[in-house]
């Protein structure tokens, strides 16, 4: 027999209490979990966004709208930059891409990112990982359309389909769809767990004919169709302009970044926006509602530890006498208290690996749901330093919530305990 | 009579609960020696059990002195008296006191836990014990084993070690008297095989015939108002 049998023996006595106890922690621990889990998943999503980019160059009204429209398809910027001020502005500084894009087009409500090739192969929506097609290809030509993971999922959308874009974004209300221009899906993308899953993209050309197409129209309402030889310089509007500047091996990126971002913010007709710093300035609104979450997560799992104190507290009438026993056997009054907060441990840990079980489960549960509900792709599973952390946590609290049924066990008055049962 | 002999002496023992102004236990004398069978008898609520307590370091008295193998039961403190009692001192209760969800043979390992015995031992230890004793099941719950079983693996778990005494408090009295008498036997035998003091607390006039020596706490009580003829005993 060791002090650990007595303590099993005790726990499977009382074997109800006990597991109910244990499912209470569990919860707890398990929201806990999921909370810390899903807020890392939660930044890491927003981070995907942005991928390998240094740097958004946009008019829009401040750097975070520039980065909410740009990045995350909030809302089509109302201002653009025409195609002339960004090939002079790219000569003005060193790069290992700059690319352009367009907004303001849109399919059943899903947004149109018109860009060029670069958008492909040089930028990443996430710095790990480039574009991946699940099928088809990256478009060659305009007219050409691929199309986002989530976009494509729930609008059905296949490689061959034909489809018609509408000139504004569907909640505006100039929005109207070109029939008169046919757009051919040739690519669908795996999905990268960032906003552009949910958006499609074709060259730039084929949407800047939408405008063109409504410029001639408006001339002349009889006017025949356009193409891209029609085009002028008042259709050649970008919005955006993705930059990577250039980095030299073995410096910081900031050493490069620094002086280029301070030389384009003079430029006072442009919005330039370092997504990472919004991104971070986005987080920590943000995190004011996580912290908030897991104070409450907190406070459920002192209440667990409360629970645990409760159970052990009355379960102490029933277990006088055996304490009492123990005490005539030859077992210290320190060794009872010992016993007793190792039994609320036990408990806690109990608890915290069925939580760290129930989170891992419920993640992968919520993961499922959020990508195919959403097209939010998170990274779901229990952080093993997170699980440590709280597990250790839960142990502790649940020993120190053993204190108060522990005293009692040790100020057990033997020789009263012991009396026969009338 | 040598002190090295002694397995129990108590010496001008008082107590009293709080501030009564009576003292509940009042013995001047009593000295058993190793292997001696003592029975104590005494009126109901004359103190007989708070007696064992005492002489078990279970509660500490006003006055007096309790030596158990030639210690001083009261000079110890907390963890050490505890363990003093676990190796020298077993217990057999009315009730048997036995750890309910815990086996039989769990009972008696329970009790070398607190002990010197090298843990690895335990088992075997506690198994040939139980054996001996005639226990049919070592390895069922408590609550499962008959009353008489029950009773025997309450011996078992009070000789355990070895101890130098026996206290046992009214331990027939939950049994009739054709089991009381079997289990009288029994807790005298091994105690004998053992040469462990029994110090026998009971209230019924009948167990008398068995012990070779009967205390009365009464006559241990008046003589501390100056008779020692109480000292040693009397003999039946």
């Amino acid at each position: 027999m060791s002090d650990l049998a007595i303590i099993l023996r005790s726990l499977r006595a009382r074997l109800f209490s006990t597991c109910t106890t244990a499912l209470l922690v569990a919860v707890a621990v398990a929201l806990m979990l999921v909370l810390l889990s899903m807020r890392d998943a939660g930044r890491k999503a927003f981070e995907r966004g942005a991928g390998n980019m240094h740097l958004l160059i946009s008019r829009d009204a401040s750097p975070l709208v520039s980065v909410l429209n740009g990045i995350f398809y909030a809302n089509a910027p109302a201002r653009s930059i025409e195609w002339a001020r960004f090939q002079k502005l790219i000569e003005s500084f060193p790069h290992d891409f700059a690319v352009p894009v367009q907004q303001g087009d849109s399919y059943r409500g899903y947004p149109v990112l018109a860009t060029t090739p670069e958008f492909f192969t040089k930028f990443k929506p996430d710095p790990q990982r480039p574009w991946a097609l699940a099928s088809g290809a990256f478009f060659a030509t305009d007219f050409e359309v691929v199309v986002g993971a989530r976009a494509a999922s729930e609008s059905g959308l296949r490689v061959g389909a034909t489809i018609f874009l509408t000139h504004g974004t569907g909640g505006s209300r100039e929005a109207h769809v070109h029939k008169e221009f046919a757009y051919k899906v040739v690519g669908i993308l795996a999905a990268t767990g960032s906003p552009h899953d949910r958006a499609l993209f074709t060259s730039l050309p084929s949407t800047w004919v939408l405008h063109a197409h409504d410029r001639r129209l408006a001339a002349d309402a009889k006017a025949p169709m356009t193409t891209v030889a029609d085009l002028i310089d008042a259709d050649r509007l970008i919005t955006g302009v993705f930059v990577r500047v250039k980095t030299r091996p073995g410096f910081e990126v900031g050493a490069s970044l620094a002086p280029i971002f301070s030389q384009l913010r003079t430029q006072a007709d442009l919005t330039v926006a370092s997504p990472s710093d919004q991104i971070r300035q986005l987080l920590l609104i943000v995190s004011n509602v996580d912290q908030i979450l897991l104070a409450m997560a907190g406070v459920v799992l002192v209440s667990s530890g409360i629970a645990i104190m409760l159970a052990m507290y009355n379960s102490m009438d029933q277990r006088r006498r055996q304490i009492a026993v123990l005490r005539v056997l030859g077992a210290s009054q320190g060794r009872v208290f010992g016993l007793i907060v190792t039994e609320s441990a036990i408990i806690g840990l109990m608890g915290a690996a069925a939580g760290v079980a129930l989170c891992a489960i419920g993640s992968q549960i919520v993961a499922l749901l959020m990508r195919q509900r959403l097209g939010l792709v998170i990274d779901a599973g229990v952080h093993p330093e997170s699980a440590i952390i709280v597990a250790a946590a839960t142990v502790l609290l649940a020993s120190v919530a053993g204190v108060v049924p522990a005293v009692m066990a040790y100020r057990t008055p033997v020789s009263r305990s012991l009396r026969p049962i009338a | 009579m040598p002190a090295e002999h002694l397995a129990l002496e108590v010496d001008g023992l008082r107590f009293r609960y709080g501030d009564a102004a009576a003292w509940v236990i009042d013995v001047r004398r009593l000295a058993i020696k190793r292997g001696e069978h003592v029975l104590l008898t005494g009126r109901s609520g004359s103190g007989k059990s708070t007696l064992l307590q005492l002489i078990a370091g279970l509660i500490d008295p006003g006055e007096g002195r309790v030596s158990v193998s030639g210690q001083d039961v009261h000079q110890l403190r907390g963890a050490a008296r505890d363990a003093f009692r676990g190796a020298h001192v077993g217990m057999i209760f009315q009730t048997f006191n036995l750890l309910q969800g815990f086996t039989a043979i769990e009972n008696v390992q329970v009790a070398m836990m607190f002990s010197s015995i090298p843990p690895r031992e335990h088992r075997a230890k506690a198994a040939a014990l139980l054996e001996r004793l005639g226990i049919e099941r070592p390895f069922a719950f408590v609550e499962d084993l008959s009353v008489g079983q029950q009773q025997r693996v309450a011996v078992a778990r009070a000789v355990a070690c070895e101890p130098a005494v026996v206290l046992a408090d009214e331990p027939t009295a939950s049994l009739d008297p054709e089991n009381a008498a079997g289990a009288m036997d029994l807790i005298q035998q091994v105690c004998r095989e053992r040469n462990a003091a029994l110090l026998c607390v009971s209230h019924d006039p009948s167990m008398a015939a068995r012990f070779p020596r009967v205390e009365s706490l009464d006559q241990l009580a008046s003589a501390a108002a100056g008779s020692a003829a109480a000292v040693g005993g009397r003999s039946v």
